[in-house]
């Protein structure tokens, strides 16, 4: 199954709707193994049906790349199964971590841009990636401090795991663009001489501004502002390829109708940016 | 204190994050960094950018916070009319008891907090079993499926035992937490044995039982068979098993078996 266009994160509120629909209304849906694993009922059914009638990609939440917490036997052992399960092509997660000394956070914190770092990351991914059944991607985060003095930039940091772990790049558009405003630099800058090459996946969300830190939050909580969808469409001709893309929407959830409306501007949005490229 | 830069600076973040007193590193971040073996740089960078720490330490614990908001809303309603829910999440979060990647079991660790920290329970005896109870209810619900056993029978009889539903959970506590409301969240004293359950279309069911019946099933999980339990419970047969089957009825109880 080949994964193109604009994707949709498939969200608890929507599930009965989607569900009961004769097929998919989006080319393929993401979900995070970590909400679905382990669990039954009459809506985990649900999500199942979903995932076994329609075409889906996997998206990890809390593995804590950058951290040194073990990955527990049964966790993996649920991981591997569920990806086998639902037949996505690969998996992602963050660059980042989420827990230290056994305890979880639940939020994507950034590592320090260090060598030490950079090396501690990329055993831990060729870790992960040596006990999953398919390919493995690693996604850039939105950062709002640098942890520690750095020795390194941010793209130069994430240059040096992508290479070092050789693994895919789930480049996060709406991450670019929020720390270029965040930390001051010319997005296009910034991804001019990254390894397009490395990326199988987009993933494109809305941001919030946070007035009283004066800082662009990576919310997932609005709807797409009109300049990643243009670094979207600036970047997609450069990668070359028809990589799918993934709306996100984690908070101030609206109606189906209202996100797979937007997922067609995007859309229309994706085509045209690769018009050129797929009929070259 | 851990041995690696790295380390040091995630544990670090998780102090700054977690631990009650998020005041201390705003008053004097270097003095806080040394304290946790960072390097003047790494602590100096740390200070440089204390609005944006301050900003992560939000996220983390709004992060952990909203499940609890969601599954215990008579307990937070309960404390905050007491003024008390801020320094119970305080104590919870500083505890680090949340381990689990999977972010469900943020509210589960909750109630393992309150039952391991006795948090509360002098001026509240009943806090631990209401947030039990409220837990509940996820917890049944979302329950893993399983195939049901092949071998089991439709009636009871005395050389058999009851097998509940694996979802189902068959409590007993020392107030009536069932009762609790967010508008009355103090449950009175009086023993409770309720037998919470998923229905055959998969909705969370809660049945008060008589403590017999409670005692009868706690028997058969146990492996006792029903006639022995009966027996020693001092209850009549013919009526245990009319209600036995109104529980199989109901998808509680997933059949019987022999003992």
């Amino acid at each position: 199954m080949a994964f193109t266009g604009v994707g949709l994160g498939l969200r608890r509120p929507h599930m009965e709707q989607v569900a009961a629909l004769d097929a998919a209304p989006v080319p393929f849906w993401e979900i995070a193994p970590e909400n679905v694993v382990g669990q039954g009922g009459t809506r985990h059914r649900l999500v199942m049906g979903i995932l076994e009638r329609d075409a889906v990609l996997t998206h990890g939440l809390s593995m804590s790349m950058g951290g040194f917490d073990a990955w527990a036997p049964e966790v993996l052992d649920r991981l591997v199964a569920f990806l086998k399960a639902t037949g996505t092509p690969w998996h992602s997660e963050h660059l980042c971590w989420s827990s230290f000394g056994g305890a979880h956070t639940h939020e994507l914190l950034p590592m320090p841009f260090t060598r030490e770092a950079a090396r501690h990351a990329i055993a831990r991914v060729k870790a992960l990636q040596a006990k999953l059944p398919v390919p493995f991607l690693l996604e850039n985060i939105s950062y709002y401090a640098a942890l520690g003095q750095p020795e390194m930039s941010e793209r130069d940091f994430l240059l040096e795991v992508l290479e070092g772990a050789d693994c895919g790049w789930l480049l996060d558009i709406n991450n670019v663009y929020v720390n270029s405003v965040n930390h001051g630099f010319d997005p296009k800058v910034w991804l001019t001489g990254m390894p397009l090459h490395r990326v199988a996946q987009m993933h494109i969300a809305g941001h919030t501004w946070q007035e009283a830190e004066g800082v662009l939050l990576d919310t997932h909580g609005a709807p797409v502002v009109d300049p990643v969808v243009d670094l979207m469409a600036w970047v997609l001709p450069r990668i070359g390829r028809p990589v799918p893309v993934l709306l996100e929407r984690d908070h101030e959830i609206p109606d189906l109708a209202v996100l797979l409306a937007e997922r067609e501007r995007l859309q229309s949005a994706y085509e045209g940016a690769l018009t050129g490229v797929l009929h070259a | 204190m851990p041995e690696s830069r790295l380390a040091r600076l995630q544990a670090a973040v998780l102090d700054l994050t977690l631990d009650a007193d998020g005041e201390a590193f705003h008053a004097d971040p270097a003095a806080w960094a040394q304290t946790r073996g960072l390097a003047h740089a790494d602590g100096r960078a740390l200070a440089d950018r204390r609005d944006r720490w301050g900003l992560y330490r939000d996220l983390v614990r709004t992060a952990l916070v909203e499940p609890l908001g969601d599954t215990f809303p008579i307990t937070q309603t309960l404390l905050e009319d007491a003024s008390a829910w801020p320094a119970c999440v305080d104590a919870f979060l500083a505890s680090r008891t949340v381990s689990s990647p999977y972010y469900r079991d943020v509210a589960p660790a909750f109630v393992a907090w309150l039952a391991d920290s006795h948090w509360g329970l002098e001026r509240w005896p009943f806090l631990l079993q209401l947030a039990h109870y409220e837990a509940v209810e996820l917890e049944v619900l979302r329950h893993p499926d399983a195939p049901r056993p092949a071998d089991l029978h439709a009636e009871p009889a005395c050389e058999r035992i009851a097998v509940l539903d694996p979802a189902a959970r068959n409590l007993a506590y020392g107030f009536a937490v069932q009762v609790a409301t967010v508008e009355a969240p103090e449950p009175p004293a009086a023993c409770a044995w309720l037998l919470c359950h998923r229905d055959p279309e998969g909705a969370f069911r809660v049945l008060e039982l008589t403590p017999h019946v409670s005692a009868l099933l706690a028997r058969s999980q146990e492996g006792q068979a029903l006639g022995p339990a009966l027996a020693e419970l001092g209850a009549d047969p013919d009526e245990a098993f009319t209600l036995l089957r109104d529980l199989r009825r109901r998808g509680a109880i997933q059949g019987f078996r022999p003992a």
